[in-house]
């Protein structure tokens, strides 16, 4: 690709890194290989504060749902006011998460950009938890919203990150590890808020919305410890690019609203995959439990249980499968491998009495594998100037699409029944498997490295280097 | 496709019988003849015969009939051209206190109410449906109804449970509307008898299917059926969909599971209904109870209604498949990447054949 070198990763690879560490230390004192901004040892260091990036987002983001019945209870709701405060986070991130990459882009760059919405995750979660305490359930909404503002864009900024530490090495083992940080975040937070809640509880005395508002106010310390990874991350990165002189390869080049429109053909359809397949899996859990006990004869526990395989699985696949991915190439190979998968095993669960747990595990690996596999090849197809952008804006579609969805699944499945809403699924992933073959013709036709095994890409990558220099 | 003729008390002089209705529905096929007969007269009948001559008609010595004493006084002439019959007679109600919201009745129940001993209003008929409500002393306001509809070709209601039917079946729908429960915990159960000459129906089959299109999120389909070895295209059934509804007009949210014990061979259907005492002479009768609801789910009291329909035919019961929408989308979901597929395959060698060749001259 003619642009290759303006956008060659951060870091360049690794002899230059180490000249260029000499070059700041000065002759003849290498830095120690823990602080080499140009070393494997380094980046994983990097890599850990970029995973608990995450981690109090997604604690937090499901703490409605692990105190569910509580918070039902001690703010007298009923389930769709109970809803409002997931409606809340989800909605306004259709258009939010996408300003959020443009501001990454333009204005904040991206280690304040990363500082400010995480500061915003913080301060959502301490006024969620303030509106549990004194018991006003519209602060709550403001808390969720606030708190959705930083959410989802912070999202957008640990995938940028993730592309400016790793392209060209362990990205789809990051992206992997990333999902599965996620995941671990969510389900440590599903078995450990309720113990949260009653110690608090035995703690004030009785279960109340004061207990409520305390529990979560500690759940707010996941917050204040992401807050730190973004401080801690901002300063690393300042320093790596000091001591690599990365501002040299910049071009100064810098993202308009108007760039939006003029995305590579196969960016769009990388949008495409990722809205198609995902619609298919979210709503589908969401609505999974009693299609296992209808269809299945599943107890609710069981149903329960065989809906999360799917999320269980994916934390300790995403990051074998990424390291995979990272050593064989091929990434639009392996989402249309994903895509097929799934297919299939919506169409086991649609068409079959086959017990649903292979179905589900089937479920749980591709899922992994296209999370593995999809969000890297964004960095390959637009340069890094647009990259806070195209993340945000993949995510603000995958909002959109969900949000939709959501709501269509649950009208097909009151009027039409189970085996048309799979077939409707069907159909979303079918969307997905076209645009996984036209994005593998048109990345052929046009030469592109998508596609390119983990060998042929490591060549491109130093013949571009040994041009540059 | 049959032709339908429907008659009310067919061959009573004056314009109604002092108790109970007798209905006669003639659905005529090309060489055969099906006769519905459903009665008021006791416990609610559904009497299906059918016949192999598309002449055969139906003989009722009135004064014998309602005596209910007597067995030949309704009579399908000739006799000769009966392939086979059943009924089934929707015998009691009975209704238990769930205490424990168990949904396992065992113990607790009320008084039963005998379904003979019911006030029952005259038939009312439109089209080729008939319905018949009555009640209980104690019923106040409420009521048990049932609705009687036979068909002329296949096709499914536009409510719920939105049952398949062919021609050759008949559906009726029951429900219990506003019945005062004798504890806030009621739930109900309704007693069915099958009655067969021959081949009584002695045993339910469960057919699980993966089509749920018409009924959301029920997957199983009942079969009430003759004994293996007598069953055969010919013989009759009952088929049902283990839900009942909450409401008039449900939605999905509104069903609730009906469940149906073991068939067991019971002897007194004659005793309750007018029309099996009068058709058979040594009915075979066997007897199931349905009940209605699931542990921790509302209890009667919460709508003071459900609703529950069953199918009686001959022939093979009528079995669901998926509908063109569901077929559409499978094959352009599916057809279309591989057709894709197919063209790029086609253009990439085009081009890679096109490029080679291009190299050639230089050769």
């Amino acid at each position: 690709m003619a642009d290759y070198e303006e956008r060659q990763s951060l870091l360049g690879d690794e002899d230059k890194g180490r000249q260029a560490a000499e070059a700041a230390g000065g002759p003849g004192r290498p830095l120690p290989a823990i602080c080499d901004p140009g070393h494997l040892l380094h980046r994983i260091v990097v890599l850990v504060f970029m995973c608990f990036l995450g981690f109090g987002s997604y604690f937090c983001y499901d703490n409605p749902a692990a105190l569910q019945t509580q918070v039902i209870q001690d703010l007298d709701l009923n389930t769709a006011k109970f809803m409002q405060l997931y409606a809340w986070y989800s909605w306004p991130n259709v258009v939010l998460c996408f300003f959020g990459g443009f501001l990454l882009d333009r204005v904040f760059g991206i280690r304040l950009g990363t500082i400010i919405f995480s500061l915003f995750v913080c301060v959502g979660q301490v006024i969620f938890a303030t509106g549990a305490l004194v018991n006003r359930f519209w602060l709550m909404e403001v808390g969720r919203f606030v708190f959705g503002i930083g959410g989802e864009s912070l999202a957008v900024a640990q995938n940028t990150y993730a592309v400016n530490w790793f392209k060209g090495k362990e990205l789809n083992l990051v992206f992997g590890l990333q999902l599965s940080m996620a995941r671990i975040g969510s389900t440590v937070n599903m078995n450990i808020m309720g113990w949260v809640y009653s110690k608090v509880a035995a703690l004030v005395g009785t279960p109340g919305h004061t207990a409520l508002g305390a529990s979560l106010m500690i759940a707010g310390v996941t917050c204040l410890f992401s807050l730190t990874c973004a401080l801690v991350l901002g300063f690393l990165d300042k320093r790596a690019e000091k001591i690599l002189n990365k501002e040299q390869g910049k071009t100064g080049e810098v993202i308009k609203l108007t760039d939006v429109k003029d995305f590579p053909f196969t960016l769009w359809l990388i949008f495409f995959i990722c809205v198609g397949y995902y619609v298919a899996i979210f709503p589908f859990i969401g609505l999974g439990q009693v299609f296992f006990i209808e269809k299945f004869n599943f107890s609710p526990a069981e149903a329960r249980a065989v809906n999360s395989i799917v999320y269980i699985i994916s934390a300790p696949a995403s990051p074998v499968l990424g390291f995979m991915v990272d050593r064989t190439g091929k990434n639009v190979i392996w989402v249309m491998v994903a895509v097929i998968t799934t297919l299939a095993a919506h169409m086991m669960l649609a068409f079959t009495f086959w017990n649903p747990w292979i179905a589900m595990s089937l479920l749980g690996v591709s899922y992994s594998l296209l999370a593995c596999a999809l969000w890297p090849m964004v960095a390959f197809v637009v340069p890094e100037h647009q990259l806070g952008t195209a993340y945000g804006f993949m995510q603000s579609i995958q909002n959109l699409g969900l949000a939709l969805i959501a709501m269509a699944a649950g009208a097909i499945l009151d009027t039409r029944g189970y085996l048309f809403l799979e077939v409707f699924f069907c159909v979303c992933i079918c969307v997905a498997l076209i645009a996984v073959v036209m994005l593998y013709f048109v990345d052929y036709l046009k030469g592109g490295d998508l596609n390119m095994s983990a060998a042929d890409r490591a060549k491109l990558l130093k013949e571009s280097t040994s041009d540059a220099e | 496709m049959a032709a339908l003729s429907v008659e009310l008390n067919p061959g009573w002089p004056s314009p109604l019988p002092p108790v109970g209705d007798l209905l006669h529905v003639r659905a005529v096929g090309d060489n055969d003849t099906l006769h519905f007969l459903f009665c008021s007269l006791g416990a609610p009948t559904l009497l299906l015969v059918h016949t192999n001559s598309s002449s055969s008609t139906l003989e009722v010595d009135w004064t014998q009939f309602l005596t209910r004493k007597v067995s030949g006084s309704l009579r399908v002439e000739p006799e000769s051209s009966i392939l086979q019959s059943n009924a089934i007679v929707f015998s009691r109600l009975l209704e238990y206190d769930d205490v424990n919201n168990t949904a396992n009745p065992t113990s607790d129940f009320f008084p039963p109410y005998d379904l003979r001993d019911f006030t029952w209003a005259r038939l009312n008929l439109s089209g080729a449906s008939a319905l018949l409500c009555g009640a209980a002393a104690t019923f106040a306001n409420g009521s048990l109804c049932l609705k009687l509809t036979v068909f002329d070709s296949e096709g499914r209601d536009q409510i719920l449970p939105r049952l398949l039917h062919s021609a050759n079946s008949s559906q009726v729908e029951v429900w219990l509307d506003g019945v005062l429960p004798q504890a806030t915990r009621s739930r109900f159960l309704l007693e069915l008898q099958a009655v067969g000459g021959a081949y009584p129906l002695s045993r339910v089959e469960v057919q699980r299917s993966i089509d749920d299109e018409f009924t959301p999120s029920i997957f199983k389909v009942l079969q009430w059926l003759p004994p293996l070895n007598r069953t055969y295209g010919g013989s009759g059934f009952l088929q049902w969909k283990p839900v009942s509804y909450r409401q008039f007009s449900p939605v999905v949210e509104d069903g609730t599971p009906a469940q149906h014990s073991p068939p067991r061979p019971q002897s007194c259907a004659e005793e309750s209904s007018g029309l099996i005492r009068a058709f058979y002479a040594e009915p075979e009768t066997f007897g199931l109870n349905v009940s209605f609801g699931l542990a921790g789910e509302p209890f009667y009291n919460s709508t003071r209604f459900f609703s529950w329909t069953v199918l009686l035919g001959v022939g093979l019961p009528p079995m669901d498949s998926f509908s063109p929408a569901v077929l559409i989308m499978m094959a352009v979901g599916l057809g279309t990447p591989m057709i894709l597929l197919l063209l790029g395959g086609v253009c990439v060698c085009i081009r890679k054949r096109a490029s080679a060749s291009s190299y050639e001259p230089i050769n």
